[in-house]
């Protein structure tokens, strides 16, 4: 017969066991949303897994990292970094340094160190209104200009951004005001500078029925020259490229510049990639190419093999880089449809034989690709890619 | 009787084998019952939740509620009565350290129309600002009717006003609202424009909540966390329709709540009345919420969510206080289109 006590220590023991194990394995059982997003770093690639050509820079809890040969790299430390955008001859990169009342602009070399402060947006003092935003540098194709959105003019509680173009390495008091942004609306944002010497970007306004909606615009001149005190309102701030009732931004163009690949939410809490072709004046027709995720900053491969963007992965939230392969959107061209050859022995009189119909050309479905599955990157930080 | 063995043996082996199976049954029953001693445990702070919030009592402040408002019958752009269908007053409160806790204001009041059948679903934010005739008495902002008469209150004060009856309510104070989305690990949320703000309270997590903040929330699809959420969805300054333009941001992030509710597993509770202890109050009871959680993750089609706000000439400014003077007349023909009389 069992001792008691042995018993009792065993019956004990069991409990212990039962009741914590129950109340881990309950714990253990929880959905992964709240899981915290890890570090690209964290993963390692696959073996033969897809990788995507050139470098990548993006961003996520306030670091930007890059991404080459399916390796991530951190570049900075988690301290504010966010929208990197790369030098035109891929020399250096434009960053974001953001604080929780302001942000400036910096230039950081490949490897991520600062090399130079371009914007001074902090003020002493308690003035919360002295204090300004810096966001979406770009610089123009000849390098010589600073393309922004920056929160001024702003009077009272009215803050929108506008877009400035201010010449490389000076102050914003050498910069122009190129948009005239409508009040209460949060402004102009996202500024592509383009070979002919304008902008594209995404300006927000009210529709009819009042609702916040957001436009891609063309300015092919400035609003307000340096320094001057008149704003010009006979249309310098440009003409509208899409409608309002698309709610198209994040606009990007094809390295060839013959297409735009942009976001359009039709005013609804989606988001749809849709493309459209571009003459350097005005967009052609549209073409959605993804309806079935909540897609964010698209960006063409320099090599024009694809679109990378972000959007939540499957089954989770939080956004992933996906890949869109070019065959998703520019399928190859059908097959050409045989001629008959000529029969031997000369014309044929009878009566004609009906064509025998070509098989469809079936083109398969090129879906797009995951690149990551728990990274959570800063969908409001374009993407940057250098060849 | 074999061979060999003794009656006195045969005995002691019987009570042996019977102190095992006694043994066995006690170790069964103790790993039951621990196992129901851990389960308890872990739901302990989810069952504490429901008991304190859930079932709320509605207590209708006299004078009683009757409608005060009428107007004739306006056609219905959706079959409203259907089977099972019901209304929710959502309330949602500034309970920061500004406030003590019987006197918060309701900044966010929204009607909630679900209609399991056809899958639809209709929300109306009225205007915090609207004057109105209280149930408990007197006149005044809308959003003060909670500090006046608790839930209970509002209900019926919005119940008398709009001529509409309401089921059931919930209210969410603001740091619930924060501690809830962060508990579901943050949500995914097209935001319509870059809202700006230079005068943002500075009033969660800081002693000087007299203090202002800049924020500055970017346009576009996102993951937002519960600070950045409540900065979207709170400052108004930067939008020229103020505080209706801050109700259509609202119902965009209830509606990517609801969304990444459906990830969410039954071993979650724990996790989400831990954060939401005291922030959450409602008359649903615990059946009706268990009954209304798969009935969540159904409403699929963002075409077949009608999200509304009440714009001019529903109201018009110029009422005391900056308060907004209520059209009616104009109003029950609008409601009633989407909720049925009271």
């Amino acid at each position: 017969m069992i001792s008691r006590f042995l018993l009792g220590v065993g019956l004990i023991g069991l409990m212990l066991v039962a009741s914590f194990g129950t109340y881990t394995y309950l714990a253990g059982r929880q959905s992964k949303v709240a899981v915290v997003a890890q570090k690209p770093t964290a993963a390692s690639p696959r073996p033969n897994a897809f990788t995507l050509p050139g470098t990548l820079y993006l961003s996520q809890s306030g670091a930007i990292y890059s991404l080459s040969f399916g390796r991530f790299h951190q570049l900075t430390a988690q301290d504010g970094w966010t929208q990197p955008s790369l030098f035109p001859n891929n020399s250096n990169l434009l960053a974001v340094h953001r604080l929780y009342d302001h942000s400036d602009v910096f230039v950081l070399s490949r490897f991520g160190q600062p090399v130079a402060q371009w914007t001074s947006n902090n003020a002493s003092g308690p003035d919360t209104g002295a204090r300004h935003w810096s966001f979406y540098p770009r610089l123009s194709p000849d390098q010589g200009t600073l393309w922004m959105s920056y929160d001024e003019p702003k009077v009272g509680y009215d803050v929108p951004l506008s877009i400035w173009a201010v010449p490389a390495g000076n102050s914003i008091r050498q910069g122009k005001l190129w948009t005239n942004s409508i009040d209460y609306t949060g402004g102009d944002v996202e500024p592509i500078p383009l070979r002919t010497g304008g902008v594209m970007y995404t300006k927000y306004s009210r529709d009819d029925n009042a609702n916040l909606t957001g436009q891609l615009w063309l300015a092919m001149r400035p609003a307000r020259p340096a320094n001057g005190l008149t704003l010009t309102t006979d249309g310098a701030e440009g003409q509208p490229l899409t409608s309002t009732d698309e709610d198209c931004a994040q606009p990007s163009i094809s390295p060839d510049g013959g297409q735009v690949a942009m976001i359009c939410t039709y005013q609804k809490q989606i988001s749809y990639l849709v493309l459209a072709s571009w003459n350097g004046s005005s967009l052609g027709p549209r073409r959605v190419v993804i309806t079935d995720q909540l897609v964010a900053q698209p960006t063409w491969a320099p090599d024009g093999s694809g679109i990378a963007y972000l959007a939540p992965g499957a089954g989770a939230s939080d956004f992933q880089l996906w890949f869109l392969p070019k065959a998703r959107y520019n399928p190859p061209p059908p097959s050409p449809i045989p001629v008959p050859t000529p029969t031997p022995g000369g014309p044929y009189h009878g009566p004609a034989s009906s064509p025998t119909p070509a098989p469809p050309v079936v083109v398969p479905l090129v879906k797009p690709i995951q690149m990551t599955t728990d990274a959570g990157f800063d969908a409001t930080s374009p993407l940057a890619w250098a060849g | 009787m074999p061979l060999g063995i003794k009656p006195g043996r045969r005995a002691r082996a019987s009570r042996r084998r019977l102190s095992i199976v006694r043994t066995a049954a006690l170790a069964i029953f103790a790993i039951g019952l621990s196992a129901m001693a851990g389960s308890f445990a872990y739901f302990f702070p989810a069952a504490k939740l429901a008991w304190d919030a859930t079932s709320q009592v509605i207590t209708i402040a006299s004078p009683s509620p009757s409608p005060i408002n009428t107007a004739p019958s306006s056609p219905s752009p959706v079959p409203i009565y259907q089977p099972g269908a019901f209304t929710v007053l959502l309330l949602g409160s500034d309970d920061d350290s500004k406030f003590s806790a019987d006197t918060v204001l309701t900044q966010s009041m929204i009607l909630v129309r679900v209609l399991p059948e056809s899958k639809q679903v209709i929300m109306l934010s009225i205007p915090r600002d609207l004057w109105v005739p209280f149930s408990t008495g007197g006149s005044g902002k809308i959003d003060e009717v909670y500090a006046n008469g608790y839930a209970g209150g509002a209900v019926a004060t919005v119940e008398r006003d709009f001529g509409v009856h309401v089921d059931e309510y919930i209210w969410i104070g603001l740091l619930g609202l924060i501690k809830l989305i962060d508990a579901i690990g943050g949500i995914d949320v097209v935001t319509s424009n870059p809202v700006l703000d230079d005068y943002y309270p500075q009033d969660i997590y800081d002693p000087y909540p007299y203090d202002y903040q800049r924020v500055a929330v970017l346009a576009g699809p996102q993951h937002l966390d519960g600070i950045h959420a409540m900065q979207y969805v709170r400052s108004r300054h930067n939008d020229l329709q103020s505080d209706i333009g801050r109700s259509k941001r609202q119902q965009q992030v209830l509606l990517a709540i609801r969304k990444k509710a459906k990830q969410v597993s039954s071993a979650d509770i724990q996790p989400i009345a831990l954060a939401l202890g005291g922030e959450i109050k409602t008359s649903i009871g615990l059946d009706r919420v268990a009954q209304m959680i798969p009935l969540a993750a159904t409403f699929d089609n963002p075409d077949a969510i009608t999200s509304m706000v009440m714009l001019p000439p529903l109201w018009h400014s110029g009422a005391p206080r900056g308060s907004l003077t209520p059209n009616w007349g104009a109003i029950n023909y609008f409601v009633h289109q989407y909720f049925p009389y009271g």
